[in-house]
């Protein structure tokens, strides 16, 4: 049985460690446009963002100050048992979050939204937020912590309401639209991760965008053909706009085009756009049943 | 890299190029979209001189409280853009010279500058631990119990704080609408490619 002390010391080793570290398929990325972009400011950005994280990793200071909304994805299997059950997932969380904002690996961001009140923790309505999900035969649990910076979030969302005569083509022109006004001034904090979902009902659809910006490793494709083109071609036309690292000129404005897609209504195509910033934040713990756990950067 | 002194003289604001990469040394004051709204909606700000201390930086630092007084954690700019509503009037209200956040601001922004003959200067990457660095102190707080950590008003003192490059001018010119414009040349050439005719719309349902 997983205890509530493992899931508590599990879910705020993995929320710091995603605040500290930046994640190796991300900086290998970064790495390699650093090797690409011809232009002196757009290598100044990336060479300046890696050294920022190099200082997190040496424990002077965050991968990124903004740690944004607290989110952790969770996957049990089918023979997972939890002390008090599931429902621990949800305090163990609050706990956790409380703790490393208190520690200043959070900073304290999230606020209700018309009162603007801060509760200074990270805790309230909704914050932070839990996804669980069951998935494999095992006892176990897969915990992936994201902060979530803002700007990706704020200026990165977009859903529309595409139809099927829009077809593929309305797809494309509206996933190049949303590169092109998320990227402009560096508002995502490009080079971003991007993640569209096609299909479902609309919360559906901007779930599957988040999780295929936030938790697809770079360099996976979808295993559907025909959406790992899409996936390429978008990438390929998001490199010709002249846009790089925070916006600067530039080809690394996106590093990934992740699509994932849904079952929808036979006269819906919905479309939802979300984007994850350059230092893709995430990190995992996988808790066994006997109350150990690790910790890696690498998403299984 | 020239480093600049605060509070920023006209003159040293008007000879700075759009695009130029400098460093700020001196005293300047930080804020958020709390900030803007008070300062303009209720005529609420921090007592400071903003004679003296007159350079703006966009942030909401990582601070944490310790036995011998404020430490920064970490001090990312934040994007200026969300205050555009209210960042003419802040400039102009406080005659500022100098303002440092993340990439951009609007036109009006940028005719308030011109105005007080200031520049808005940018962020280079991700920079807030390098920044975290080149602060030599924390002189005050404003707000912090009812604005919290993140959008209250810290003073500090800065020494070779940068990189930035100038964003927005004093002449009022902006480098990411230079690059916007070149990008949106690019585009019909791109859908093409796509496959997406000049005459493509979407389906239309609110057909009348």
């Amino acid at each position: 049985m997983i205890t509530r002390k493992t899931l508590e010391e599990a879910m705020y080793a993995a929320m710091r460690t995603a605040s500290l570290e930046m994640p190796p398929d991300v900086r290998a990325a970064l790495e390699r446009a650093l090797a690409e972009e011809p232009e002196e400011m757009a290598r100044q950005h990336l060479e300046i963002s890696l050294r920022n994280a190099d200082l997190a990793h040496q424990g002077e200071g965050l991968v990124c100050a903004d740690t944004g909304f607290p989110l952790y994805f969770v996957k049990a299997g089918s023979r997972t048992v939890i002390e008090g059950g599931y429902g621990t997932l949800w305090q163990a969380e609050a706990t956790a979050t409380a703790r490393a904002t208190q520690d200043c690996y959070l900073r304290p961001t999230m606020v209700d939204p018309l009162r603007r009140s801060n509760p200074g923790n990270n805790l309230g309505p909704g914050m932070p937020k839990l996804e669980l999900q069951f998935a494999g035969d095992n006892d176990g649990l897969e915990i992936i912590a994201v902060p979530k910076g803002g700007g990706s979030e704020i200026f990165g969302t977009f859903y529309r309401m595409l139809f099927p005569s829009d077809g593929v083509t309305g797809i494309k022109k509206f996933v190049l639209e949303c590169i092109m006004n998320s990227c402009y001034a560096g508002k995502i904090c490009p080079p971003a991760l991007i993640g569209v979902g096609l299909g479902g009902t609309a919360d559906l659809c901007m779930s599957l965008a988040k999780k295929a910006a936030l938790l697809r490793p770079i360099g996976r494709h979808n295993p559907d053909p025909m959406i790992a083109d899409l996936e390429a071609e978008l990438l390929a036309a998001s490199r010709e706009l002249g846009l790089g690292p925070m916006g600067s000129r530039g080809i690394n404005a996106v590093l990934a085009v992740n699509i994932d897609t849904a079952l929808t209504h036979t006269a819906a195509l919905p479309v939802a756009f979300n984007a994850q910033c350059l230092v893709g934040r995430r990190w995992t713990a996988l808790i066994a049943s006997d109350n150990t756990y690790t910790l890696t950067g690498e998403i299984a | 890299m020239k480093d600049i002194a605060l509070p920023m003289s006209e003159k040293t604001a008007r000879a700075l190029s759009l695009g130029e990469c400098l460093t700020v040394s001196g005293m300047l004051f930080t804020g958020r979209s709390r900030f803007h709204i008070r300062a303009v909606e209720e005529d609420l700000y921090p007592p400071i001189d903003y004679k003296k201390i007159n350079c703006f930086f966009h942030v909401g630092p990582v601070m944490k409280d310790t036995p011998d007084g404020w430490e920064v954690v970490s001090c990312e700019p934040t994007s200026s853009i969300r205050f555009e509503r209210y960042g003419a009037e802040v400039v102009r209200k406080f005659r500022l010279r100098t303002l440092i956040g993340k990439t951009t601001m609007g036109a009006g922004t940028a005719a308030a500058l011109r105005e007080t003959g200031g520049v808005y200067l940018s962020k280079i990457g991700l920079s807030g631990n390098t920044l975290r660095g080149q602060i030599k102190k924390v002189h005050n707080v404003f707000f912090l119990d009812d604005l919290g950590k993140t959008e209250a008003t810290w003073i500090y003192e800065v020494e070779k704080f940068g990189p930035f490059f100038v964003a927005i001018d004093a002449q009022g010119r902006n480098y990411f609408a230079e690059l916007a414009a070149d990008a949106a040349r690019k585009l019909p050439a791109i859908e093409r490619k796509l496959g997406i005719s000049p005459d493509y719309n979407y389906t239309e349902v609110d057909a009348k």
